[in-house]
């Protein structure tokens, strides 16, 4: 019985680490490439360690003049991304959890339809108005299209619907409006979700790439994905090695807060997962 | 304080009448409590008074004022809830400082109040922790402080003792009723716990189906109850009811039911002739370990022994009596022999179910 016990763990953990080492392995292809020449990077089959170890890719990073920028822009973008959906996304959620007003439900339902168009359905006419309000290659006008996203809204409100009524309730006859409710009662309370829908947002506006790259023109307003692209794009190729190191640099932050705060991004999972 | 009327009050959920044209006076300064089983209306009753749901028909006063449409902030009434609603972020003295937070209270005199309330129930030591630090018993402190802090006019409460300890429970019942005859303030009571009901209500209504069945002392809902349900519904064990028809024979009367027939004192010879259905307490039975002139034959199905007293279950085919047997008598063998006593027995209508005849000491 114990060993049968003991050969299926095993058989497990086995089947587990191949899985990972599948998921793993552009990772590692990434970091050990990007300590490599493209010479050797580019060899099949390919190699695993680097012949000679050089740097030379990471200093090609360093001495892009707006390497600085564009982080200061992805920093900025995603911080404007997260506030508002911080902000915006758990009002509504609120209001649609535990207001009642006319059309509460209707609207509900509308805004759940909107998750299950495309985001290139809405790429032209999204650039149509931020072009007329003028604010093309600029990150504001970037951010203005993610301020408020409606899975955030959805995550909110299943939370808000999580929490007891009766507290809402007391709060009611302790003499809360709709507004000092939010403020002093529910937002306090929802801490887990709004930390849930910031990891979201922060990992969603600093990878995001399509988007900046439509929307922004000049090199210096670039995020940085976008800039990495294209400062080692040469007329007939890429180099590859130093994108490489610098995409490992882009997703250090990401990685650092998903090792920081993966808690969050679980019970947001849990959360959506929960009441209808 | 005040005075709270229900006038005519219906609401309904969809198709489902929670709450039928009740109407029902709570005098300034009383006790009542709404007693009933659950989905009776008893909790929306009380939500309607609070203002937290709005009434489909009927008014709602409070004091002088009529508060159909006055926000729930407005009414001056305070609840404690079931689950006590505390708010988990904020600790013991934010809790009970918050409603007077959110009327605009100046921070020393907020003060004041706080640690005023929180000395009288005993709970100034624990200010500082934060409500899931607290247990069962202390939270329900917490929230009856942040209800009583602002001095409201009126004071709801929804089964305020159901989440404690049985031993807890009855400490706090005798707490609260004190409590209450202290500050004087109306208070109406939620319960579906007949003996929390009979221990501490000035009044009690008992309502069934979102209808009101009987208004009235403990004394009057216990020993002259309206009809069959509020019989059946208080007293423990509950009451047995038989049905059955009053007849004459030779020149007795009897009470005749296709489980046994008892004969009556003449007083009840106004009921002759009718369908009735006849209902006793357990407690109120007289039993004999052998047979005994105008005593019933009963099969004893098991005993019910729950230390002090003793109950017996007898056996009538799809009709079961429940008897107290005296601390005097041992059961032995499976027959016993029992009397109702005839001042303690109950004659109801079979058709209405209302309560037609009281009995009369012999």
């Amino acid at each position: 019985m114990k060993i049968r016990r003991v050969v299926w763990i095993a058989f497990i953990y086995f089947v587990l680490i191949v899985f990972a080492l599948i998921y793993l392995m552009p990772f590692i292809r990434s970091i050990v490439a990007s300590f490599m020449t493209w010479e050797q990077a580019s060899r099949y089959p390919p190699e695993w360690i680097p012949n000679p170890l050089t740097f030379d890719n990471y200093v090609k990073l360093m001495r892009l003049k707006l390497f600085g920028r564009w982080i200061i822009n992805s920093a900025l973008y995603a911080g404007i991304i997260v506030a508002g959906n911080v902000l915006f996304t758990s009002m509504a959620g609120f209001a649609f959890a535990r207001l009642r007003f006319v059309g509460r439900d209707a609207l509900f339902s509308a805004l759940q339809a909107l998750m299950m168009i495309p985001g290139f359905v809405t790429l032209v006419p999204n650039y149509i108005i931020i072009y007329s309000l003028g604010l093309v290659d600029n990150i504001l006008g970037l951010a203005i299209l993610g301020i408020v996203n409606v899975s955030s809204i959805f995550l909110m409100r299943q939370y808000f619907l999580s929490l007891p009524e009766e507290v809402f309730e007391a709060a009611r006859l302790d003499g809360c409006g709709p507004i000092k409710m939010f403020f002093y009662i529910a937002f306090p309370l929802a801490k887990p979700a709004v930390g849930a829908v910031a990891v979201y947002q922060f990992l969603g506006a600093w990878n995001a790439f399509l988007g900046p790259l439509i929307f922004l023109r000049s090199p210096e307003n670039f995020t940085l994905p976008v800039g990495l692209s294209f400062a080692f794009q040469r007329a007939m190729w890429v180099e590859y090695t130093p994108l490489i190191a610098g995409s490992l640099v882009a997703s250090l932050p990401t990685i650092v807060m998903f090792v920081v705060l993966n808690k969050y991004l679980i019970r947001g999972i849990a959360i959506t997962g929960g009441k209808g | 304080m005040a005075r709270v009327v229900l006038k005519n009050v219906t609401k309904k959920f969809g198709r489902v009448t929670a709450v039928d044209r009740l109407s029902l006076e709570v005098k300034d300064g009383e006790f009542v409590v709404l007693l009933g089983p659950s989905g009776c209306g008893k909790t929306t009753t009380l939500r309607l008074i609070a203002g937290l749901e709005k009434p489909d028909e009927g008014e709602i006063w409070i004091g002088d004022k009529l508060v159909n449409d006055v926000d729930p902030a407005k009414r001056d009434v305070a609840m404690v809830f079931q689950s006590y609603a505390l708010y988990p972020h904020m600790t013991v003295y934010g809790n009970i400082e918050f409603p007077l937070r959110m009327a605009g209270v100046p921070k020393e005199e907020r003060r004041k109040k706080v640690l005023e309330v929180a000395k009288l129930l005993g709970i100034d030591e624990l200010l500082d922790r934060k409500p899931s630090q607290l247990s069962g018993g202390q939270q329900q402190r917490v929230a009856l402080a942040r209800a009583l802090v602002r001095n409201p006019k009126v004071f709801l409460m929804d089964e305020p003792l159901s989440n404690l300890d049985a031993k807890l429970r009855v400490k706090m019942r005798f707490e609260l009723k004190k409590l209450q005859r202290k500050l004087g303030i109306t208070t109406i009571y939620v319960t579906h716990d007949q003996v929390e009901a009979m221990t501490m209500a000035d009044r009690i209504a008992v309502m069934n189906k979102g209808r009101l069945q009987q208004y009235g002392t403990p004394e009057e809902i216990f020993f002259k109850p309206a009809n069959v349900f509020v019989a059946g519904f208080v007293g423990s064990p509950p009451m047995n009811f038989v049905r059955g028809r009053i007849e004459r024979r030779e020149d007795s009367i009897y009470f005749v039911s296709e489980y046994f027939s008892l004969r009556l004192l003449s007083v009840y010879s106004e009921l002759l002739g009718r369908e009735v259905i006849m209902g006793f307490r357990p407690q109120h039975v007289g039993v004999s370990p052998a047979a005994r002139e105008g005593f019933v034959e009963g099969r004893v199905l098991g005993l019910e022994k729950l230390g002090i007293e003793t109950y017996a279950h007898l056996y009538y085919g799809d009709l079961e009596i429940v008897v107290k047997i005296p601390e005097t008598i041992r059961v032995k063998g499976d027959t016993i022999y029992w009397r109702p006593k005839e001042d303690k027995v109950y004659f109801f209508d079979p058709r209405s179910e209302k309560l037609i005849k009281v009995g009369v000491r012999g």
